[in-house]
């Protein structure tokens, strides 16, 4: 073994030299390779948001009216004084340490570039201390309910941003006949059957919604005349999630509070959806955005307040927005030069452009999103479908059992197989031989589900694997049939962990190109993609194309702004796909 | 516990006493085995088992580990069909039916047997969940609620849990999860109860619990019990049946019959503690 023996006193001692040597060889690995990617997301954010521009005056302006509230809140929330004294030091002694040191390297060392030592200060220590003190004051009471309005909200309305891009290709004239013929009978059924005890009733509920739904994709063509999209919108989205969160906020007690935490969002929604064409933004997207933002919030409001605990953490959204007002204002009086962030409004609503000012990502931004929405649900019923033949229904033995494993050792031998190569399968069979078309987005969205399918099989399998035999045993033994064992214990109970192998390998699946590439998707479209045959672009193809571009705007204003908005959407998917997988494993 | 066994006999003038409202002259047969053989493999597990099991009483099953108890009461709900290499031969009958009849569907059987296990296996769901699994994978029409505080009180658990019952299973105690599973079993209401060492997982107060609920099962139900706990079969069984090593019933009778005058010298020895 790894230990030797030397001679010492008493009992001898025994050498662990080689597992500190090892111990620190990994740290300082894992160590060097995460600041090698700090140091590069912080010059993407520096040339996103053009902060190399940003003068000391400006920061210390948002400095004051955005940070120091936004730390104060989260101490206020924690209530402990010795973290509020901790943090007083890091951020002190930090400011300090960081002036000195930057300053000192300037001077003697090299020339840093494009940074000032504000901006270090901020990086290296204000951003760490903030996180950690987000992290500490969510913990708390108050913080909780801060930061649970500011998730609805923001959760809200991206929620139905991405809602509303999906209306953008899918047809909202079969979505409203397949919600009014299929989605709503059904659910009305199974209410029912849950509410009377009727079984019957409740087991109806899916053949009615399937039949419904057949129906509403037959009926398409032959019914002539259709509500304006608001109307549809407002039917089919806005009103049932009003209604969910009235019967919630109804079954803590008060109908007046229910009639206002459904009615007051239905209403605003209603009303801005009418007045927001005048304004020039789409009607039944703001529809979506406010009822799905407003009914959870107000629901969450109401909850807090009948609670009573932590009431004063609802000011949290109105302190940031406080902030950023008056950190404005501040500017505006002062005079002081602001930077002009590549990543702004018109960044993320606009279509590429030749020139760097007036480039955008939105035809991207909505290609990515079609792509990943529909890879989510191909790659999941289909990996957790397998895995559940493979864990659940083959036999060990025989020639099934030959079978089984050799798809056990070949799904194992495909997740290692080259992204290119997917590519050329999705150009051959999907788009060639099917004739779904090249680059359109059903194309990508088979191919890449194609591509991560195998990692989802096996983190579902793992997942099942890891339920024990013993519940198993004890749902057989109640007479359950294998069905009934697999969807009323083995999925629940394996449900977190499916859905974090699905997080990975969409993680996985919104950053390819190559396979992209191959299936002829292009790398730069000036219009959002109005079906899922439309020729479509994703993001890390444009910013990939935009990365060639001569101009050095484009080079690094451009593709940074690209690359941080790529971040912010898959840390989103992932933050909500967490958000869900905890929340079902509480259920438990 | 008021039994301790005696420095050279485990017999106790309590087992009479115990057992005496129920007379252990055995009445219908509730399952029978006829020469029961079942392999593991090449490796054989039961040997040329045949026994008639009455109803409405508590059957024990005693050996020592690896005699084959386990897999005798597996035979009776065909649970062994769930192990690949398992092979078994012979007839168990169970209302007149052989189980092993090809016309048999396995899962129909076992929604009329219900099964305990050694270590308690409440499902993560609620309490109340838990006992309606079997009514719920039934079909049941009937009034569920009332179903399940039955069954909490046959289980003798309903005092405890009647006001969580939406709390999850798995934050009960170890020996309530046994007796929630003992009311999961007998929520669809079963003809028989098997219980494979449903004690030996816990502390010595939440078994003398369950025992004392075994007691009480047997007024309804015929309960087939795997014990590894001499004392436990004597206190609340009324028929024994002793396995030895290889899967061979060596002798079956009354247990009074078994734990003071056994036939077998075997018996007698493994009974004392001379060896097992
Ligand atoms: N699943 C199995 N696969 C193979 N052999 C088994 C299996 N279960 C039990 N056996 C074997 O069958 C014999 C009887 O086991 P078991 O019925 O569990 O005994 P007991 O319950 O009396 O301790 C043992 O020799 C054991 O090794
Ligand atoms: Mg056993």
């Amino acid at each position: 073994m790894a230990t030797d023996n030397a001679t010492g006193g008493g009992f001898g001692e025994v050498s662990r030299l080689r597992g500190i040597a090892f111990e620190y060889l990994s740290l300082g690995a894992s160590v060097a390779g995460l600041v090698a990617l700090g140091v590069l997301l912080v010059y993407v954010a520096i040339d996103a948001f053009d902060l190399a521009n940003a003068s000391p005056e400006w920061l210390l302006t948002y400095f004051l009216t955005l940070v120091v509230p936004f730390l104060g809140f989260c101490l206020y929330s924690a209530g402990d004084p010795a973290i509020t004294r901790r943090a007083l030091g890091a951020l002190g002694g930090g400011l300090v340490a960081v002036a000195a040191l930057f300053t000192a390297i300037e001077a003697f060392v090299v020339d840093i570039p494009r940074l000032s030592w504000q901006l270090a200060y901020l990086f290296v220590v204000v951003a760490p201390v903030t996180g950690y003190l987000t992290y500490v004051g969510s913990r708390g009471r108050v913080g909780a309910v801060g930061f649970g309005l500011l998730g609805r909200l923001v959760g809200g309305v991206a929620v139905g941003l991405a809602v509303g891009t999906l209306f953008l290709v899918f047809d909202e004239l079969v979505w409203f006949l397949a919600y009014t013929l299929g989605v709503l009978p059904a659910a009305g059924l199974y209410a029912y059957g849950r509410w009377r005890d009727a079984d019957r009733a409740a087991s109806a509920a899916l053949p009615v919604g399937l039949v419904g739904v057949v129906a509403a994709v037959f009926l398409r063509g032959v019914i002539a005349t259709y509500p304006s999209d608001l109307i549809i919108y407002l039917w089919t989205l806005a009103v049932p999630i009003a209604a969910v969160g009235a019967l919630v906020v109804a079954g803590r007690g008060s109908r007046t509070a229910a009639a206002a935490a459904g009615g007051v969002p239905l209403a605003v929604a209603t009303a801005t959806g009418f007045l927001a064409g005048g304004l020039g933004v789409p009607g039944p997207t703001a529809l979506i955005v406010l009822a799905v933002t407003g009914v959870p919030t107000a629901v969450y409001v109401h909850r807090v307040i009948d609670g009573g605990e932590g009431v004063v953490g609802l000011g949290l959204p109105l302190l940031i927005a406080a902030g950023v007002i008056a950190g404005a204002l501040v500017v505006e009086a002062w005079g002081v030069p602001a930077p002009d962030p590549w990543l702004d409004v018109s960044y993320v609503t606009e279509a590429p452009s030749r020139t760097p000012e007036e480039a955008g990502l939105y035809p991207a931004i909505v290609g990515s999103v079609i792509i990943i929405a529909l890879v989510a649900v191909l790659s999941f019923v289909l990996g957790v479908g397998t895995s559940i033949f493979l864990e659940e229904y083959t036999a060990g033995s025989g020639l099934v059992g030959s079978l089984t494993r050799l798809l056990q050792v070949n799904i194992a031998n495909l997740a290692a197989i080259p992204s290119v190569v997917y590519g050329l399968l999705g150009l051959g069979l999907f788009a060639n031989l099917l004739g779904l078309g090249f680059g359109t987005a059903v194309t990508a969205s088979l191919t890449l589900s194609l591509l991560i399918l195998p990692i989802t099989i096996i983190s579902a399998q793992e997942a099942i694997r890891s339920v024990p035999d013993d519940l198993r045993r004890g749902s057989d033994a109640m007479g359950a049939t294998r069905w009934q064992t697999t969807k009323n214990v083995v999925l629940p109970e394996a449900f977190p962990g499916i859905l974090t192998g699905t997080i990975l390998a969409l993680g996985r699946a919104i950053g390819e190109t190559a396979p992209l590439i191959m299936i002829g998707a292009a790398t730069t479209v000036f219009s959002a993609p109005s079906s899922l045959f439309n020729r479509f672009s994703a993001m890390p193809m444009q910013i990939y194309a935009w990365a060639g571009f001569p101009q050095a705007e484009f080079r690094y204003g451009v593709v940074a702004a690209g690359v941080i908005t790529l971040l912010i959407i898959l840390i989103g998917m992932n933050g909500t796909a967490i958000l869900l997988r905890n929340r079902a494993e509480r259920g438990n | 516990m008021s039994n301790t066994p005696t420095s050279d006999s485990l017999i106790t003038t309590d087992v009479q006493t115990e057992s005496t409202d129920r007379s252990a002259v055995s009445g219908a047969t509730a399952v029978a085995a006829r020469d029961l053989n079942v392999y593991y493999g090449d490796e054989q597990a039961i040997d040329d088992v045949s026994i008639e099991i009455p109803e409405k009483r508590v059957t024990a099953l005693i050996g020592p580990s690896g005699c084959g108890k386990s897999t005798f009461l597996r035979c009776i709900n065909r649970m062994n069909d769930m192990i690949d290499v398992c092979r078994v031969e012979g007839d168990v009958e169970f209302g007149g039916k052989n189980v092993y009849d090809d016309d048999v569907d396995p899962v129909a059987l076992r929604r009329k047997i219900g099964m305990v296990f050694q270590k308690p296996n409440p499902f993560p769901k609620s309490i109340r969940d838990n006992v309606a699994y079997g009514l719920e994978i039934q079909g049941f029409d009937g009034d569920v609620d009332a179903r399940v505080e039955e069954s909490l009180k046959g289980a003798a658990l309903w005092d405890e849990v009647k006001d969580q019952l939406d709390s999850s299973g798995l934050d009960l105690s170890g020996g309530q999860q046994q007796r929630l599973c003992i009311a999961r079993a007998i929520a669809p209401d079963p003809e028989v109860i098997l219980m494979d060492e449903p004690t030996s997982a816990l502390d010595p107060v939440a078994a003398s619990k369950i025992e004392d609920l075994i007691d009480d099962l047997a007024e309804e139900y015929t309960v087939i019990i795997v014990t590894h706990n001499m004392q436990q079969a004597a206190r609340i069984s009324d028929r024994t049946a002793v396995f030895l090593t290889g899967g061979r019933l060596v002798e079956y009778d009354d247990t009074t019959k078994i734990f003071e005058d056994p036939e077998e010298q075997r018996v007698e020895d493994y009974i004392t503690g001379k060896f097992g």
